[in-house]
């Protein structure tokens, strides 16, 4: 289940979408704006993507994590828009039969979209907006 | 006898983030002769928009959702975007 939307993440909804009562483990990663980036103090994110092909290669990245490891569900929702500061920008589950699988997707999962899908960002301070330096897709 | 004219496409580019900015526009049109590469495409772009020679190497050219080779053909029926280094997650 891969979505990218302006709405605020939630937990819960992800929780729902991994639920498998052949699932013994359950691995989730959030992934938060912080209040320091590269360029200093940061209050918010603005992120930006190419939706359609965003949405291409995080299934893309699915297939490749069901197809290493036995897992049952996995779901990446991402956020885009302004995200403040203690927001959920990224969150990543997996629900599999036993622990080990549902930990290295997740780690899959958030390494891979970080280098391989086209979305952007850029860090907001009082002082100054600086999109991040990043990594030139292959 | 051999026709001077040749005949022209009109080839929307998507830009996207620091792109997007520095041109001020999230689609662009480039007029340009048919069945020409994605290097051509990209040589008229930063002809056309000189803001962006600075980013020249900075980004790569995707044709239909797919990172392309330069020498790739390409026509208007081809949905383009220039992406630069990517940051998401």
């Amino acid at each position: 289940m891969i979505r990218i939307t302006n709405n605020r993440l939630s937990l819960q909804e992800i929780m729902l979408e991994l639920e498998d009562n052949s699932a013994g483990a359950l691995s989730v990663f959030i992934g938060n704006v912080r209040n320091r980036g590269r360029s200093g103090n940061v209050s918010e994110i603005y992120y930006e993507s190419y939706s359609k092909m965003a949405e291409q290669k995080m299934r893309e990245i699915e297939n490749e994590a069901q197809t290493k490891w036995e897992i049952k569900k996995l779901a990446v929702f991402h956020r885009i828009g302004n995200i403040k500061v203690g927001e959920a920008s990224i969150i990543i589950g997996v629900s599999s039969e036993h622990r080990n699988e549902a930990f290295e997707a997740c780690k899959y999962v958030i390494n891979n979209v970080k280098t391989r899908v086209p979305i952007w960002k850029k860090e907001i301070s009082n002082e100054s907006q600086k999109w991040a330096e990043g990594i030139l897709l292959e | 006898m051999k026709s001077d004219i040749q005949d022209n496409d009109k080839i929307k580019v998507k830009l996207f983030a620091i792109l997007r900015e520095r041109v001020g526009e999230s689609e662009i049109t480039i007029t340009v002769p048919t069945g020409i590469t994605v290097n051509y495409l990209n040589s008229e772009i930063l002809k056309k928009y000189p803001q962006l020679k600075s980013f020249n190497n900075k980004f790569v050219t995707s044709v239909n959702w797919k990172v392309t080779a330069g020498d790739t053909i390409i026509s208007s029926k081809d949905e383009i975007a220039l992406l630069p280094p990517v940051s998401g997650g």
